[in-house]
C-alpha cells in the first residue's frame, strides 16, 4: 500500500539531516522534557502550584490558548490566495502554513490539557463515551472546531503530499471544497474561542461584542508576523524556494490587520473611560492600575508601544520592503499581540472578581516552565512536519513503484 | 530427548509465567496497590459514569466506593447516601440584611457541616462589609476583622450560590458535570468534574470554588452525613459549591448557615408551599436580588425591615 | 321650680345610668392570633425561671413605681427607655405569670403574646416566619424559637460581639495594598507529607 510507505518515507526523512539539524532537534526535545518534568510536579501536587486562585482562575495557560487559536487561524490568509486567487508563488508555501497551524491548534489544545483539574477525565468530554454539552457549551464548541481544524490542517496537506509522493496531481475537485470549509473553519476557530470570553455576563471585561472581531483582527497581525519569520527561516536553512511575493503579501494583510486592531484598541478604550461605569474596572486596573495593584499596567502599555512601532513601520512602504526593519515589526507585534491578547485579556477579565475583591496573579515558575516546554513542543512538530513536506515537495521523496526496489531517493 | 527437556523447559517457564502474573494480580488487586484503594476501586472511579446515567445498583456501589475511600484517606467512617428531591418542592431562600450583623456563623458552621478542608478553608459563604449608602460591590470588604461586629455605618450582605434558575454556570460546563436538579437546587457530579473552571469564569456571584489541592479534614472533623451531589469529601482538581445542604434538606431539616444564624437573619423553605415563611417573605417584605439585570434568576433574596 | 330643677338634673343624669354597663357581660375582644399563619410550637426555654411565687406567694406586690433594689430584682430597665415598668408585664397578683394590656394572665413560655401587646408588627411577622427562626426543619412540625430564646427581655437588644476569623489569603495573590494586614496561611506549593497525597 503506498500510503504506508508515504508515512514511513516522511518519517524517515523527518529525521534525516545534518548536524545543525540534529542539534536543534534534540534541544527541543530537551526543553520539551524539562516543561514535562514540571508538568509532573504540577500533577502530583495539584494546580495549586501554580499561581491560580478562586479569584483568578484562569491564567498564563489559558492565555496562550487565546494567543495560538489565533495564529492557527491565521493560515487562512495564505489559503485564501493560494486556492481562490490562485497566487502560484503563495501556492508553494501554503502547505507550510498549514502545518504550522496544525502545530498551532495541538500547542493550543495542550495548553488547555495544563490546564485542566482532572486530565485523567478527559473522555468525560466525548459524545456518547462520555456527556458533551453541544450545542449549548461554548467550550464544547471549542473543542469541537479545534479537533475538526487540526483535522482539516492535517488532512489536506497529507491529501496533496500524498499524491505528490504517487507523482499525481491532486484532484481538485476533491479537495478544493475541503480548502474551502477550512477557511470558513479557521474564522469560526478563533469566532468560537472569542465567543467563550464574550458569552460571559458576568465578567463585563469581556462582555462585549466587539472581542469577536479583535480577535480575528488581532490573529491576523500575529499569525502572518510568525509566517514570515518562518519562511526566512525556511529560506535560510532549506533549499525551498520561498518567493519574495508570500512574504510581501502576507506583509501588506498584516498591516492592514494591525490598523483595524488598533483602532479596536482605541474604540475599546473610548467606550470604557467616557462615561466611565464599573464595568470598566477591569480595563482601568490594566491600563492604570485599581487601589494601588498595576502588575499588569507596563506590561500592557508596552504591549501598545510595541504594535504602535510595529505599525508605523509597516505603513511605511520602503520600511515594510526592507527585510530587517519588516523583521523587527513582526517581532515586536508578535510580541505586542502575544501580551494584549494572552495575560492582557485573560487576567484583567478576573480582576476585580464580581464581588468586587482585586487580586493579582503570578505565574509561577512551574507555568512558565510548562508554558516553555509546549512551545518547544510546537516548534518541535512544526520543524518535523516542515521538513517532511519540503522534501516531498521539492520532490526528493516519491514512491518508486517497484516491490522490492522501494528506497528514497538519497540527499 | 532434547525435545522433551525443552517441552518440560517451557512447561515449567510458562507455569512460572502464569504463577508470576498471578502474584503480581493478587497484589494488584489488593489495597495498597494503588494509593490505598484496590485496583478494582481504582478502576471503577476511572470509568465511573456519569450521575444522571447510572442505574440504582451503579450508584449503590459508587456510595460504598466513596465509603471506603473516606475510610482510607481521612480514617473517618462516613455514610454516604443519595437522598432523591422531594416532590413538589422548590428550594428558595431570603436573608434580611437588616439582622445580619456580619459575625460569620454561618461561614464557619457551612465549613464544618460540608466537610470543607480545613487547610484549603474554601468556603461557600463569603460576608460582605459594605458601607451604608452603596450597593457596589467594589467597596465590599471581605476580610473585616473587628473586635465587634455590626460597625457603625456599615451593613453585611452574606453572598453563596444563589441556585439560579437559568444558571450560566450549567450552560458553561462542556461535559455536563453541573445541572439543577429538579427540587432548584444546581448540584455538581464531583466525580465528573474536568476541572476545566470555565463555570466559574462565568458564576457572576463567584460561589463556585475550586479545589486546588486536595481538601484535608482531621477524622474526628468529619461530618458522617454526605450525600453523593453534596458534602461527600471531594476529590482534588474539581470544582464545588454551595448546594443548600442538600444532605440535610432533602430530609426536611434546615441547611447549616440557617440553623448558625443567631440573629435569625436567614430564613430557608419551599417556595411552591404558599404557607411557608420564603412565601412570606417575597409576598410581605421589601425583597430584591443581587445582580438580578444578569438574568440569572437567582433563587436566593434580600430584603430588609 | 324646686320640681323642674329636679326633673332637670334627671333628664341630663339619665343617659349616664342608661349606658353604664360595667356590670354587663360582653367580654373585650381577644387576641387570638393569625389564623392564616401555619402552625407552630414555641421551643421550650432551656434557662431556668426563677419560682417567683416562693416570696411572693406571702408577700404582695407593692405597685408604687419605683426602682427596685432588692434582689432578685434588677435595678435598672434597659427596655423602652422609661415609658414603663416591671408591672406592665409582670403580673401584679400571681408573680410567676405575665400580663398582657388587657389583663390576661400568661405563662413565661408564651411571653410572645405580653411582647406583642407592643411590638404588633414584629409579632405579626414572627407568626409568619419572617422574624425569628424556625429551628431543626424546614419541614414538618414547625417548632420556632419564643421571643425570649433571643432576647433577654430586660435588654432585649442583641449586643455586638467578636466576628468569626474571616477567609484566607493564598499566598501569591497580592492583595490590595488598601486591605488588611492579615497572616497569609495557605503556601501554594505543598510539600510532599505523607499524608498530602491522597489522589
Amino acid at each position: 500500500m503506498p500510503i504506508i510507505y508515504f508515512v514511513r518515507d516522511s518519517i524517515r526523512e523527518m529525521f534525516r539531516g545534518g548536524m545543525v539539524y540534529w542539534l536543534w532537534l534534540i534541544s527541543l526535545v530537551g526543553i520539551t522534557a524539562w516543561g514535562l518534568g514540571y508538568y509532573v510536579e504540577q500533577l502530583e501536587n495539584g494546580l495549586v502550584v501554580t499561581g491560580m486562585s478562586d479569584q483568578v482562575s484562569w491564567g498564563f495557560y489559558l492565555a496562550n490558548f487565546a494567543f495560538f487559536v489565533g495564529v492557527a487561524a491565521s493560515s487562512v490568509l495564505l489559503i485564501i490566495p493560494a486556492y481562490i486567487f490562485h497566487r502560484v508563488e503563495i501556492k508553494r508555501v501554503v502547505l507550510i502554513a498549514e502545518g504550522m497551524a496544525a502545530a498551532a491548534v495541538i500547542v493550543a489544545m495542550l495548553f488547555v490539557v495544563v490546564d485542566l483539574g482532572r486530565p485523567d477525565r478527559m473522555w468525560h468530554a466525548i459524545p456518547f463515551i462520555g456527556r458533551f454539552n453541544f450545542p449549548i457549551s461554548i467550550l464544547a464548541w471549542d473543542m469541537l472546531v479545534l479537533g475538526g481544524y487540526l483535522f482539516l490542517n492535517v488532512a489536506i496537506p497529507f491529501y496533496v503530499h500524498y499524491c505528490h509522493y504517487c507523482n499525481r496531481e491532486p484532484v481538485f475537485n476533491f479537495y478544493f471544497p475541503v480548502v474551502i470549509i477550512a477557511i470558513f473553519w479557521a474564522i469560526s476557530i478563533h469566532t468560537v474561542t472569542a465567543f467563550m470570553f464574550s458569552a460571559n455576563s458576568a465578567r463585563p471585561f469581556w462582555h462585549t461584542a466587539l472581542l469577536g472581531p479583535r480577535f480575528i483582527a488581532s490573529a491576523f497581525v500575529s499569525g502572518p508576523a510568525l509566517i514570515i519569520l518562518t519562511m526566512q527561516f525556511i529560506r535560510r536553512f532549506t533549499d525551498y524556494p520561498v518567493s519574495q511575493e508570500v512574504i510581501k503579501t502576507t506583509a501588506l494583510i498584516m498591516t492592514v490587520a494591525l490598523q483595524i486592531s488598533l483602532f479596536f484598541v482605541g474604540v475599546e478604550l473610548f467606550t470604557d473611560f467616557y462615561n466611565e461605569s464599573t464595568h470598566a474596572a477591569s480595563i482601568r486596573y490594566l491600563f492604570f492600575g485599581l487601589e494601588g495593584l498595576d502588575s499588569l499596567r507596563p506590561w500592557i502599555w508596552t504591549a501598545l508601544i510595541l504594535n504602535v512601532v510595529g505599525l508605523i513601520i509597516l505603513m511605511i512602504h520602503p520600511l515594510r520592503e526592507k527585510m530587517l526593519t519588516l523583521n523587527i515589526a513582526c517581532i515586536s507585534t508578535t510580541i505586542g499581540i502575544w501580551i494584549e491578547k494572552g495575560m492582557g485579556l485573560v487576567v484583567p477579565g478576573f480582576i476585580p472578581t464580581p464581588l468586587g475583591e482585586i487580586h493579582e496573579y503570578t505565574p509561577t515558575i512551574v507555568e512558565y516552565g510548562i508554558s516553555i516546554g509546549i512551545f518547544a513542543l510546537g516548534i518541535l512538530l512544526f520543524t518535523l512536519m516542515a521538513k517532511a513536506s519540503i522534501a516531498i515537495e521539492l520532490g526528493k521523496v516519491r514512491y518508486q513503484r517497484v516491490r522490492g526496489a522501494n528506497e528514497q531517493h538519497t540527499d | 530427548m532434547n525435545k522433551e527437556n525443552n517441552e518440560e523447559n517451557l512447561n515449567l517457564s510458562r507455569r512460572k509465567f502464569i504463577g508470576g502474573i498471578g502474584a503480581t494480580g493478587a497484589v494488584a488487586l489488593s489495597a495498597g496497590a494503588w494509593g490505598g484503594k484496590t485496583l478494582q476501586d481504582a478502576l471503577g472511579d476511572l470509568f465511573q459514569d456519569h450521575y444522571q446515567r447510572m442505574t440504582p445498583e451503579e450508584i449503590k456501589e459508587v456510595l460504598a466506593r466513596i465509603e471506603r475511600k473516606a475510610k482510607s484517606d481521612y480514617g473517618a467512617e462516613i455514610k454516604c447516601e443519595n437522598t432523591p428531591p422531594r416532590e413538589k418542592v422548590l428550594f428558595g431562600y431570603a436573608l434580611n440584611i437588616a439582622k445580619c450583623k456580619g459575625y460569620r456563623d454561618c461561614v464557619h458552621a457551612c465549613v464544618k457541616e460540608n466537610n470543607h478542608g480545613r487547610d484549603s478553608q474554601t468556603q461557600y459563604i463569603r460576608v460582605l462589609e459594605m458601607p451604608n449608602g452603596t450597593t457596589d460591590l467594589e467597596k465590599s470588604d471581605h476580610y473585616y476583622n473587628h473586635e465587634q461586629v455590626p460597625q457603625d455605618g456599615k451593613y453585611y450582605l452574606p453572598v453563596q450560590c444563589m441556585q439560579c434558575a437559568d444558571p450560566p454556570c450549567v450552560k458553561a460546563c462542556p461535559v455536563s458535570a453541573t445541572w439543577a436538579e429538579p427540587d432548584g437546587i444546581v448540584v455538581v457530579d464531583y466525580d465528573w468534574c474536568i476541572g476545566c473552571r470555565y463555570c466559574m469564569t462565568a458564576c457572576p456571584y463567584w460561589a463556585r470554588h475550586f479545589n486546588w489541592t486536595t481538601p484535608r479534614i482531621p477524622p474526628e472533623e468529619v461530618n458522617p452525613q454526605t450525600h453523593y451531589l453534596g458534602n461527600r469529601p471531594r476529590p482534588r482538581g474539581v470544582v464545588e459549591k454551595c448546594h443548600f445542604c442538600i444532605q440535610r434538606t432533602r430530609k426536611g431539616l434546615q441547611p447549616a448557615c440557617m440553623d448558625a444564624c443567631p440573629t435569625g437573619a436567614r430564613i430557608f423553605g419551599n417556595l411552591l408551599d404558599p404557607k411557608s415563611e420564603i412565601r412570606y417573605v417575597l409576598e410581605n417584605k421589601t425583597v430584591f436580588r443581587l445582580k438580578e439585570e444578569l438574568g440569572t434568576d437567582p433563587k436566593f433574596w434580600y430584603f430588609t425591615d | 321650680m324646686r320640681r323642674a330643677l329636679f326633673l332637670f338634673w334627671i333628664s341630663i343624669g339619665w343617659p349616664i345610668w342608661a349606658t353604664d354597663n360595667s356590670t354587663d357581660g360582653g367580654a373585650v375582644l381577644s387576641f387570638v392570633g393569625y389564623p392564616d399563619a401555619p402552625n407552630f410550637t414555641v421551643k421550650p426555654l432551656k434557662k431556668k425561671i426563677r419560682n417567683c411565687e416562693r416570696c411572693h406567694g406571702e408577700m404582695q406586690h407593692n405597685t408604687n413605681i419605683r426602682v427596685l433594689e432588692d434582689a432578685p430584682h434588677i435595678d435598672s430597665l434597659n427596655h423602652g427607655n422609661g415609658r414603663f415598668w416591671c408591672l406592665e408585664c409582670h403580673d401584679e397578683v400571681e408573680s410567676n405569670k405575665l400580663q398582657t394590656p388587657t389583663g390576661e394572665k400568661v405563662g413565661f413560655a408564651d411571653a410572645y403574646l405580653v411582647c406583642g401587646s407592643c411590638h404588633a408588627n414584629r409579632q405579626k411577622d414572627w407568626y409568619f416566619g419572617a422574624h425569628g427562626k424556625r429551628v431543626e426543619n424546614w419541614d414538618g412540625q414547625r417548632v420556632i424559637l419564643g421571643c425570649t430564646n433571643c432576647h433577654e427581655p430586660h435588654e432585649p437588644t442583641l449586643q455586638p460581639y467578636k466576628p468569626k476569623a474571616p477567609p484566607q489569603l493564598r499566598v501569591g495573590l497580592n492583595p490590595s495594598a488598601k486591605k488588611h494586614q492579615l497572616p497569609i496561611i495557605w503556601p501554594w506549593q505543598v510539600i510532599n507529607t505523607s499524608e498530602a497525597n491522597h489522589e
